[in-house]
């Protein structure tokens, strides 16, 4: 009975469309707004198949103003600006993701240049690598939940999604550039000293993320407490 | 089916026939048009000897993440299965979940008085 009656709990939709909505019925898919990523029908799987025909069939949502189908479109980078953003400036924030990339890459090409022929294999230019590296050794593996239990609380280890552990890294980064460097510092030169210090695995936000850990690790006897 | 089966045990609790009635209702006794929406059972901590795993492994390495990679691999996809788990069999042990059977019976609901 019960799966038979699932299907009339689809929510209503409106027949006349907001053009930018933010909370969509789950079945409607997210844009894509990569151009050449279309692979020829041979070489997809069945289940791709699948996917590609729900595509054409299922309702998409509205695209942001901000998604591009250029190739220097980067989620990762977008969702960072979007972080950085203060008041809606997004312009701001967006020149000083330039500015913070560009200081990367002058920083890493003098340091390649100045350092002898069997190192320099080992220096990375990209500033966009150097960002995914360092947002990824910034980011937590356990995080630590407050669970009350017996009229105490008690900070549990607790595993966390990836979406939280990004935004975790993320927002370390920014408000360490923000509130412990010199005042006097712009903000995309305390930025790329800090992506740069992450991506060799030093620095306050690594700090941080093991001081998390440790913390977690003390706590281990309290695992128990969860139960999700 | 058994519609009138409860009519007349109801009548039986609440008739002076027998003695004292067993029911003495203050409320017509009528069914709201909502279910209680707790059926929650307490689970159990997932992933726990992943997780103590890790944490041996960073204390022997220092906290050294890319030593303990293996652990940390073997972690992380037991925390994707525990979740898959966990959502798809929320719904699909055969009764309508308290949310589900609340919004329909909002939409088709027993009327207790006349419009």
């Amino acid at each position: 009975m019960a799966a038979s009656v699932r299907h009339l709990l689809k929510p209503w939709t409106p027949s006349l469309c907001l053009v930018r909505w933010s909370r969509y019925n789950p079945y409607y898919l997210d844009p894509d707004p990569s151009k050449d990523a279309r692979v020829p029908e041979s070489e997809l799987s069945p289940e791709e198949k699948e996917l590609q025909e729900l595509k054409t069939v299922s309702p998409i949502k509205a695209a942001l103003s901000s998604d591009t189908s250029s190739a220097f479109n980067d989620p990762l980078i977008s969702k960072f600006i979007n972080m950085m953003m203060q008041d809606g400036n997004k312009i701001l924030a967006r020149g000083i993701m330039t500015q913070t990339l560009e200081t990367i890459k002058r920083k890493q090409v003098e340091k390649y240049h100045k350092s002898p022929a069997a190192k320099r294999e080992e220096i990375e230019c990209n500033p966009y690598t150097v960002f995914h590296q360092a947002l990824e050794n910034c980011k937590p593996i356990i995080g630590l939940a407050s669970v009350q239990k017996g009229g105490k609380s008690y900070q549990v280890p607790v595993p966390l999604t990836d979406n939280r552990r990004r935004f975790l890294a993320m927002k370390w980064l920014i408000t360490e550039c923000r509130d412990n460097k010199h005042r006097r510092t712009h903000m995309y030169e305390k930025l790329s000293q800090e992506l740069l210090a992450a991506f060799a695995n030093e620095g306050n936000v690594v700090k941080r993320k093991h001081d998390l850990h440790k913390m977690a690790e003390a706590n281990r006897a309290y695992a128990h407490y969860r139960w999700w | 089916m058994s519609g009138s089966v409860v009519q007349e045990k109801v009548a039986k609790l609440l008739s002076r026939q027998n003695g004292k009635p067993v029911l003495r209702p203050i409320k017509p006794l009528a069914l709201k048009n909502e279910v209680a929406s707790r059926s929650l059972k307490k689970g159990e901590a997932t992933c726990v000897t992943e997780m103590s795993l890790v944490m041996a492994c960073w204390k022997l390495n220092d906290f050294n993440n890319s030593v303990c990679s293996k652990e940390v691999s073997a972690f992380y996809t037991c925390v994707e299965k525990a979740q898959n788990k966990a959502k798809g069999k929320q719904g699909t042990q055969g009764r309508l979940l308290p949310k589900e059977a609340n919004t329909l019976l909002k939409r088709f609901p027993n009327l207790s008085s006349e419009i």
